[in-house]
Formats: C-alpha cells, structure tokens, sequence
C-alpha cells in the first residue's frame, strides 16, 4: 500500500508502530548499550556508589584473566561437540522422517517436544538420570560391572553429561530444519539416480547432500552461537562444576555479576561477547542468504 | 487428539509420484494416499513383498529409535514423580503401586505459586506482546515507507543478541523502579523481550494475505481501524495464534531473568525448579520430579493441539537470522 493514497490515515500506522519501538528500545536496546557503557567503568555494587571511570582498566583485567579464558575454551569446545551430535543426530531424524513413516507427523512432534520444553527441565531431567542415588544411568552400568565415576562431580564427565542434554534438547531443531529442507528437494533428479540404479547410500551421498548442504550450515551456525551462551542447564545440572570444570562463559558472567557483584568488568566481558557475537552473525548472514537459495528451489 | 488426522497439512505434501519399485503397501503420510493407482507399474509378486517387508523393517526399526531416544527422559520424570518415597532410590523395582500422593500435596508444599505466577506472567506478557507487535507487523507487512527497513532492523536486532547482554542494566532499572520480585517486573520484561520473534513470525504470516484486499478497502474509502478490525485482523489469525503460543511457551521457559528479578514473592516454575539444586532440598527427588512434570504439561498441551502453526512458526523464529 502506498504511503501518500493513505492521506490523514497514516498517523494511524505511525501510532501502530510506535509503541513497539519504544517499547523495544527502553528494554533491550538501552540496556544493551548501557552495558556497553558500564564496561568502561568500575562499578561493585557492595564498594562504589555508583559507576567509576577508571581508564579502561576492565579491558587489560580481560586479556589476563585466566578464569575467563577457562571459560571461553569450555563454551567453545562444548559449542563444537554438542553442534556436530546435533547435527548428526538432526539429519539421521530428518533423513528418516523423509521416508515418510507410518505416523510421520506424530512422531515429529513427539521427537520435538524437548526443544520446547523448559531448559531447566531438560536439566533436571537429565541431572537426576546421571545422579548416582536416583538415576537409572549409573545403575544400569553398575549392574553391567563397569567402573564409573560419580558423573556429574567428575569434570570430564560432568560436560559429557551436559553435552547428552544438549543434544537431546536441540537436535529435533535441527531435524526440524533439515527436514523441510529435504521436503523441498526436488524429487525428479531421484528418481533418475534411482532408476539407473544408485543405491540408497549413492543416492542421499550424491543426490540429496548437496541440496540441504546450505540448511546444513545454517542450522549449525544456529546451534554453535546458542551453545555457546548455554546457561540454563549448566545452573541446574552442575552449578559451573565440579571446581569450574563446566563453568561456561555465560555462568562465569552470572557470577562475575550476581555472586562478586563486579558489575562493571561483567559488562566489560559482555561487550567482547557482543563483539565476537556480532563478527559470527556478520559472517553467518552473509553465507545464510546464499545458503537459504540453495536450499529452496 | 486429532493429531494424526491433520497430518497431510503439517509439512508439504509431496505431489510427484513415488518412484517405481517402491509399492505403496503400507498406510502412509497423507500426500501419498491420493496418488492415481494407474500412474504405479505393478512389479512382480514377490519382489514386491521383500520390498515392502524390507520398507517396513526399515521403518519400524527408525521409530523405536526415534522413540528410544525422545522417550526415556520423560518417561523417567514421570516415574520419579509417582514412586512411593521409601523405594524412590531402590533402582531394581521397575513395577510398583503409584502413589498420587505429591500431585496431591503439590499447593500443600507451596510449589502452586510458581506454577501460578508463571501461567499469569507469562499469559499476560504474551498477550502485550501480541498488542504491540500485532499494530507494527500490520504497518510493516501494508505499508511501503522510507525508514522501514531500518525500524524493521532495529526491532528485530534485539533477538540476535542472547539476553545474558542486557541483564545487569534491567536488574539496576527494575531495582531502581522498586519492582524487583513482584509479577509486573516479570510481565514488563515478557513483553519486551517477544516483540521480535512475535514480529517475525506475524510477519511471515501476514505476508500470506492478500495486499489488495487491504488496498481495495482503502480506496473504497474505509477508515484505518475499520481495515484492520474487519479484514487484516480475521485474515491474521492463525498468526496471532502461532505467535501468542510461541510467545507463550518462551516465557514459560525463561529462567535467568526470572532468577534474576525474583527471589520468594513472584518466583516462576523454573526458578522453583532451581531451589531443589541447592541447600535442604536438594534430596526430594520426588517433588522435583513432579515440579517437573507440571512444568512440561501445558507445553506438551500446546504442541499436541497446534502442532502444524507451531511448526510453521518455529522454523520461522529459527530462521529470524
């Protein structure tokens, strides 16, 4: 519709707009530049009363924190691992689901729920399985004879546990992705490949894969930013521990923040986050638009 | 439920037919079913049966999968909440009487609360978001203007940073307002913070009406509220329900925010759920078993009814970018 056949009415849609804007602005654009702002300064709410400039010294605490950069090699080596079983775990679903199964629709919905249901559920339901008074897990492999550690109080095992609930978690969004994706794979090239007699394995490796190769991406690019920050299930399955061997970036932040009460650095953290974040979208956009092309005929 | 019934809907039918040598024996997702019999070479009898049964073992084999895999989780959640509590750590009785009794007692042990503010905050705070981002999609997907793509951006940006950015500044604010552990604080935020996804998700469902309805009316002279009370509002439905549940669901999720802004008085469902991983309560599995299980209730609810505008409107809020 154009903007001049409306005459007098356009104060009307300038009245639609505006209270989401503002709305969106006072509570998450403002707040997210304030941070930015509060990273420049001192700021412990137990000692100062308000904001102190102090000549940039979060950023230099930054490069030495050795805390921090513990915590950034566990988000990303957590991000990585959980991202490839996703997305292995994600296309076998969506692969199969493509065959069109008895129930298909059924089973998609029910293969989703635990992407929909809370984190802090998700987290509960796997910590109390691996908990070694409660939890079916260490049973099953104490009735098996095989030697185990208390899952979550050991590190090693701990993000093993941590990298289980993610996956089931986050898996079913990446079928769900890959899955519309594959439904729009055009079928005719198929059943060419078929009828000159590729096999099932030729036929997916040769046929299919390239033509969600794009989804593939995205839905990866997806997965590694969120898992990156992950938060919820860190707090209920191991609280950043045993020591601070789960303590993930985002929880190193929530307790910079709300258990040191350094709210100043906190924010300075945040900003290279943001910064970091910001470079991935960048790169991830430009490549996301050629990859959704290629991925819808 | 109707839930297998509305399957064909869910994800787009395919209409090529199926390739030869693949005989449609078994009762298969909608698309199929319509196919012309004539349009299928009928193979040989018996290369047809090792098909099928192969097809069939096949499929069989990915669904247990499928369900080994969903399942367990829940499964287990459910049984914790229902085993007597003297046999709740011996792992060897599989088969017991189910006691009812922690559903029972749930108000009694005060977990009613959360439960309750999280259904007013996060219905409320849905319901805000849909005013606010239903009037700007309307303008947004109608209205061709200069500065659009900008103010477009400008709400969407919000969605593609992770809210652990802009929770120290909302804490400062709220504590500042007073408002720190009350349900307003938290219907304040649940507003704010599904503006975007509701947005893009009513975006992509608006675009689906016709703009020369819209126009059409407007030439004929019809005011503005008339447009959108009569023909952009009725025609916006299913979107407004795609986006009022997914709005729904996420607030019903969230958790550091709650955390962060409540501590006793206005605590929702999944900070409760944190208040079992430390201190006295640590050992009552049973109960955070059943705090879990009615946390996932109304959520299994939604996706069991609305399965397909869910879908729709999740691959939407996925792909927001």
């Amino acid at each position: 519709m154009k903007w001049a056949a409306l005459g007098s009415g356009r104060i009307y849609f300038w009245l639609m707009i505006v209270p989401a804007v503002l709305y969106v602005a006072a509570w998450r654009l403002g707040p997210a530049l304030y941070t930015l702002w509060l990273g420049l300064h001192q700021y412990n709410i137990v000692y100062d009363a308000a904001p102190r400039w102090n000549h940039l010294a979060n950023y230099p605490q930054l490069l030495r924190d050795g805390a921090l950069r513990q915590s950034l090699g566990l988000s990303g080596e957590f991000a990585l691992i959980a991202t490839a079983a996703e997305v292995v775990i994600g296309l076998a679903a969506a692969v199969f689901l493509d065959t069109d199964p008895p129930g298909r629709n059924l089973l998609l919905g029910v293969f989703l729920l635990p992407m929909i249901m809370a984190p802090v559920v998700v987290g509960t339901a796997w910590g109390t399985l691996f908990d070694r008074t409660v939890g079916y897990i260490p049973y099953v492999l104490q009735r098996l004879n095989v030697p185990q550690p208390q899952w979550l109080a050991t590190p090693g095992t701990a993000m093993f546990a941590l990298l289980i609930a993610d996956a089931w978690e986050w898996a079913p969004l990446v079928a769900l992705l890959l899955f519309a994706a594959l439904q729009a794979v055009p079928r005719e090239h198929f059943e060419a490949a078929r009828v000159d007699g590729a096999s099932g394995w030729q036929l997916f490796r040769r046929i299919i894969l390239p033509q969600i190769t794009g989804m593939i991406f995205v839905a990866a690019g997806l997965r590694l930013m969120d898992a990156f920050l992950e938060l919820d299930k860190v707090f209920v399955m191991t609280g950043g521990g045993p020591g601070s061997s789960t303590q993930f970036v985002s929880m190193f932040v929530y307790k910079q923040a709300f258990q040191f009460y350094e709210l100043g650095y906190a924010s300075a953290v945040i900003t290279v986050l943001l910064a970091a974040l910001g470079a991935a979208y960048w790169i991830y956009l430009r490549n996301y638009g050629r990859a959704l092309r290629g991925a819808t005929p | 439920m109707s839930a297998e019934s509305s399957g064909p809907a869910a994800a787009p039918a395919r209409t090529q037919p199926s390739p030869p040598g693949k005989p449609p024996v078994l009762p298969r997702g909608g698309g199929e079913a319509e196919r012309p019999a004539a349009a299928r070479p009928e193979p040989s009898g018996r290369r047809r049966s090792a098909v099928a049964v192969r097809r069939w073992r096949w499929h069989a084999a990915g669904i247990v999968a499928l369900l080994a895999w969903t399942l367990p989780p829940f499964l287990y959640l459910v049984v914790l909440s229902i085993k007597p509590e003297r046999i709740l750590i011996d792992r060897s009785q599989i088969f017991f009487w189910p006691t009812l009794e922690r559903y029972r007692d749930f108000v009694a042990s005060g977990l009613a609360a959360p439960i309750w503010t999280s259904l007013v905050t996060s219905t409320l705070g849905s319901l805000g978001t849909l005013v606010l981002a239903g009037l700007a999609a309307m303008t947004f997907s109608f209205l061709e203007f200069r500065a659009k793509a900008v103010l477009f951006l400008l709400i969407l940006l919000p969605r593609m940073f992770p809210p652990v950015t802009t929770v120290i500044p909302i804490q400062l604010m709220l504590k500042s307002m007073g408002l720190i552990d009350t349900k307003t604080a938290l219907i304040i935020l649940f507003i704010g913070f599904q503006i975007p996804l509701a947005l893009w998700v009513l975006h992509t469902f608006l675009a689906d009406v016709p703009r020369e309805l819209a126009e059409s009316a407007a030439i004929d002279g019809a005011s503005l509220p008339a447009i959108v009370m009569r023909i952009l509002l009725p025609l916006a439905g299913p979107g407004l329900l795609a986006a009022f549940i997914l709005c729904f669901i996420f607030n019903w999720n969230e958790f550091l925010f709650p955390l962060i802004v409540t501590s006793f008085n206005a605590r929702t469902g999944s900070v409760a759920i944190m208040s079992f991983t430390a201190g006295y309560k640590k050992l009552q599995w049973g109960a955070l078993a059943t705090l879990g299980v009615i946390m996932t209730i109304p959520v299994v609810l939604f996706v069991l009814a609305f399965r397909q505008s869910l879908v729709r409107g999740f691959t939407a809020g996925a792909l927001k970018g």
